[in-house]
């Protein structure tokens, strides 16, 4: 990713993070909303915590050691205490400025994942494979991650093509006018338009006996295992605007 | 079928029943999980180094790779979560884990429990890293050996899911046509068993469904106009994952090692 920052690189990496997203939500639609894995029991495990918080911190604790929050784009969801690597690190060519690793949006990613989210794609019921229901969650949280802090990517391109239009207004700390500049609502209506059929093609139930065409056009949303809709919500609401947050964050310390 | 709306349903797991068709609906659904986790291993390059035995760190050498260790590790914390409980998961490193911490649920058991055991995850494992992975990623090294690995665990445990559902599958076979399997069973006829549990038409079906899946969900999909469907000059080049790879691990290992946990889960049907 870092080795080519160009505007179109970046484009490509977020249209790829599309379809990881997608298959994401796909694969946890497949369990039901399994509440118990999202208690947090005031009295009897450790620290009161669910089960979804222990096992993402677990796993990324296992992570951590092997090397995997180096780049900008992998931020973990819970940073404190994280363990060294212990495998040697493969470098990489270092393209944003050094405040990049430091921005995070990830404690709303989480607010909104599990409590804005999965309602909406999730049916009621409870089959008690509660593990592997908080393994899928951690990826579709580590794809939805991924794609919104690659807008430190996204800013740094911008910036590098108009410092003189984004320089004053980092000096002036104008969020709003900020936030102005880096909106392009055609581009973000078709990303919605995008993301919304990809999940029509890719949680259609494929059989042998329709073309590989099928479902192009118009298709019955109702036989699609995530619903189109939630995806082009869930970008409107909530991956572009807060792959925003991340690129004005980044701009503000950009000339420190 | 589960669909997209949020009014309670009936799910169909297991422990509301084993059918030839619950069987099916579980394998045909697994066929998406399994296209998708190839696709996203095919995201990354081969990244050999996270396949080298010995793998060092921490100053220390270990005579496993670091794949296998990562996925030791994982497999340590889901454990701890409470994943491989129920009988439809098998590790590949099996760990003693006393005390899980996931909330606890009553699982019924549909399996006969002295065949439960049965499973082939030693051979996918070699498959999957031998033969799978160098047809499936391009050559190359970018250094995300965490997150190949990661990806690398995913489409093992789709593989392992699918494959060693077998027991399952012999299980339905066998409760339908008891008397038969019985006779054959005790005589230990593994060549009449094998023709019981084979059938050329439906494995072929299978395959030509899986590639399809391959072709439908690895497409680029862009907003203009009609999708390449691959038979233009561009072929294959358009696809994520090759089709005709898929087509050629379900033939050559997916369906074959099923039948192989059919097999062997039949023959202590009756231990």
């Amino acid at each position: 990713m870092a080795e080519q920052l160009s505007l179109a690189a970046v484009r490509g990496a977020l249209i790829r993070e599309e379809d990881s997203i997608v298959f994401a939500l796909i694969e946890r639609a497949r369990r039901p909303r399994n509440a118990p894995a999202y208690y947090a029991p005031d009295a009897g495990t450790d620290d009161g915590r669910s089960l979804a918080e222990f096992f993402v911190r677990e796993a990324e604790a296992l992570h951590a050691k092997t090397g995997h929050y180096e780049k900008p784009e992998d931020v973990p969801f819970f940073p404190q205490d994280l363990p060294s690597p212990l495998f040697p690190i493969k470098g990489y060519p270092k393209v944003l400025h050094p405040f990049a690793s430091s921005v995070s949006v990830n404690d709303a990613i989480w607010k909104m994942y599990f409590n804005e989210l999965l309602p909406l794609f999730t049916v009621d019921g409870d089959d008690g494979y509660y593990a592997e229901t908080v393994a899928l969650d951690f990826a579709c949280l580590k794809a939805l991650s991924r794609r919104i802090h690659y807008g430190k990517y996204v800013a740094e391109v911008k910036f590098k093509d108009a410092p003189q239009d984004y320089s004053p207004l980092i000096h002036a700390k104008g969020t709003d006018a900020l936030m102005n500049l880096l909106t392009f609502k055609a581009v973000e209506e078709k990303v919605k338009k995008r993301v919304e059929k990809k999940a029509r093609i890719f949680g259609q139930n494929v059989t042998l006996e329709d073309g590989v065409d099928k479902h192009e056009g118009s298709a019955d949303d109702s036989e699609c295992k995530v619903n189109p809709k939630v995806l082009s919500e869930l970008y409107d609401r909530w991956v572009m605007p807060l792959t925003k947050d991340v690129e004005v964050e980044y701009l503000l310390r950009r000339l420190d | 079928m589960l669909f997209c709306s949020t009014t309670p349903l009936l799910l169909l797991q297991l422990c509301s029943g084993l059918s030839l068709d619950t069987v099916r609906d579980f394998l045909t659904r697994e066929e998406d999980t399994i296209v998708f986790s190839l696709i996203e291993r095919a995201k990354y390059p081969l990244n050999p180094p996270a396949y080298y035995v010995p793998a060092y760190f921490a100053g220390r050498r270990h005579d496993a790779s670091f794949a296998e260790l990562f996925v030791r590790e994982s497999e340590a914390v889901q454990a701890k979560a409470g994943r491989y409980q129920s009988q439809q998961e098998i590790p590949f490193f099996p760990f003693r884990v006393p005390f899980p911490l996931a909330p606890p649920y009553n699982f019924t058991s549909e399996l006969y429990s002295a065949a439960a055991f049965v499973n082939v995850n030693d051979e996918i494992w070699s498959v999957y890293f031998s033969l799978l992975l160098p047809l499936l990623a391009k050559n190359g090294d970018d250094g995300s050996y965490a997150a190949t690995v990661a990806s690398d665990l995913v489409c093992l445990q789709a593989l392992s899911r699918r494959i060693n559902y077998g027991r399952y599958v012999a299980e339905v076979k066998f409760r339908g046509d008891q008397q038969n399997y019985t006779t054959l069973i005790r005589n230990k006829d593994k060549d009449a068993l094998m023709k019981l549990l084979t059938s050329e038409a439906q494995e072929d079906a299978v395959k030509r469904r899986v590639q399809k899946k391959a072709m439908v969900f690895g497409r680029n999909v862009t907003l203009d106009g009609p999708v390449e469907t691959g038979d233009s000059n561009n072929g294959r080049a358009s696809f994520k994952v090759d089709p005709s790879l898929v087509y050629k691990l379900y033939g050559q290992w997916v369906i074959p090692l099923t039948k192989q946990v059919e097999l062997q889960y039949l023959l202590h049907r009756l231990d």
